[in-house]
């Protein structure tokens, strides 16, 4: 990130390449698997150029990065007043990441219908936590909240996770 | 620090001509932003002058030997300390990787509302005087002839501009901020301002009744925090129409 504050471009496609993924199912995760997700991508590269002299070197830049995704999201949210549409679509899920902890309690399908189900605040930082492996002090950074509540959340989050799959297993046989 | 979960990545994705492009065009060099206390104190300089206008213009209210140094300067300057831990908060609330826990932020509200009642609250019962008193005593100073309520309307609309001018400067500063809340961090530095001109205001004016120091005085940093709102949310909402160019 310092290289590319230096201005290198080619530093900048080595952020890109790193982080794009993982910053689109994010922001797929955040989006509730609407299209709008690959725009909000290009959006938070363009926001980071735009905004990296705003970077201070002291921070991680992953934890940053998808800080400013995030950012990007909800500003886009406000401007276009779509949480409610987004919400109504909760149940068709294409992207819905599944956590590789939870795979073993199962289905793929299963464990998406279970995470949509979930608090948006929960299924955020356990996805954060177990999908993308941010600390509990980055999350905190991140989302405004301190470290034992972003902990919190994302352990509840698991617990319920676990207590909907076996009741849909349940149900299921 | 790159990426801890790359092995759960698929793979690395280029970025589109159309970015390439838009990045290309403007690769110059930047400095690193500074830390948030770092930004905080880079501002102290500008607010001291600035909260300072209305003393060295008219001096220090007539009933400073009653209040002591501790009452008048000591109080002065923890309240412009308040006023800098906001704009710390402020600062921090604009870093998308450093937001403080919420709770954190509006415990410093509260705390600095509280701050403000106290030392007033203090104030009037170290040195009520009366109103008209100390009124007189001032106007013997100066020779006018107000009455309170002129006063009021004078300290309020005063310390008002002087604020926001403050504000308008911390905007300029925080114009690149990221903030996910901007109206909130937009708030912070307001209240920054309306606290850090009130602490060189309070010593100027001569009265102390709370209903002129919460009402006008108070009524001045309200207007800062929504002035610092306003133009938070503002600049935050700024270029962010990502859907309206989808095709």
């Amino acid at each position: 990130m310092i290289r590319y504050q230096g201005g290198s471009l080619e530093a900048f496609q080595e952020i890109y390449a790193q982080l794009a993924a993982g910053v689109r199912r994010y922001l797929s995760h955040l989006a509730l698997g609407s299209e709008i997700a690959d725009d909000l991508l290009q959006e938070t590269f363009l926001q980071m150029h735009r905004s990296r002299a705003a970077y201070n070197p002291t921070y991680a830049v992953r934890p940053w990065v998808f800080g400013l995704a995030r950012n990007v999201f909800l500003m886009n949210r406000r401007a276009a007043r779509r949480w409610a549409a987004v919400h109504e679509s909760r149940e068709d899920l294409p992207e819905f990441p599944v956590l590789p902890e939870a795979d073993r309690l199962g289905s793929q399908d299963e464990i998406r219908r279970c995470m949509a189900h979930l608090s948006p605040d929960q299924a955020e930082a356990l996805l954060l936590h177990h999908e993308w492996g941010f600390s509990f002090e980055e999350i905190a950074g991140m989302l405004g909240i301190s470290a034992a509540a972003a902990r919190a959340r994302a352990s509840r989050g698991m617990a319920d996770l676990r207590v909907a799959l076996n009741n849909l297993q349940r149900a299921r046989a | 620090m790159m990426d801890r979960s790359s092995n759960n990545q698929p793979q690395a994705l280029k970025p589109p001509e159309a970015l390439m492009r838009a990045i290309a065009q403007d690769l110059r060099p930047v400095r690193p932003a500074p830390q948030p206390l770092h930004l905080a104190l880079r501002m102290v300089p500008l607010a001291l002058l600035v909260s300072s206008v209305v003393l060295l213009a008219i001096g220090p209210r007539p009933d400073t030997g009653i209040l002591g140094p501790l009452l008048t300067w000591g109080a002065s300057a923890a309240q412009f300390l308040v006023a800098i831990v906001l704009i710390w908060i402020a600062a921090h609330e604009g870093t998308p990787a450093g937001r403080l826990p919420r709770q954190m932020v509006y415990s410093a509200a509260v705390v600095a509302s509280l701050v403000v009642v106290f030392l007033t609250l203090l104030t009037f019962s170290t040195s009520p005087g009366s109103e008209t008193l100390g009124v007189s005593v001032w106007i013997a100073n100066k020779t006018v002839h107000v009455s309170p309520w002129i006063m009021g309307f004078a300290c309020g609309i005063g310390s008002t501009l002087f604020g926001g001018i403050l504000v308008l400067f911390f905007s300029w500063v925080f114009r690149n901020s990221l903030a996910t809340r901007p109206t909130v961090a937009g708030a912070l530095y307001g209240a920054g301002a309306g606290l850090a001109i009130n602490a060189g205001w309070r010593i100027a004016c001569p009265l102390s009744t709370p209903w002129h120091a919460l009402g006008a005085h108070g009524a001045a940093i309200i207007a800062t925090v929504m002035l610092g709102a306003l133009i938070g949310r503002s600049l935050g909402n700024r270029g962010l129409h990502v859907g309206s160019r989808r095709s």
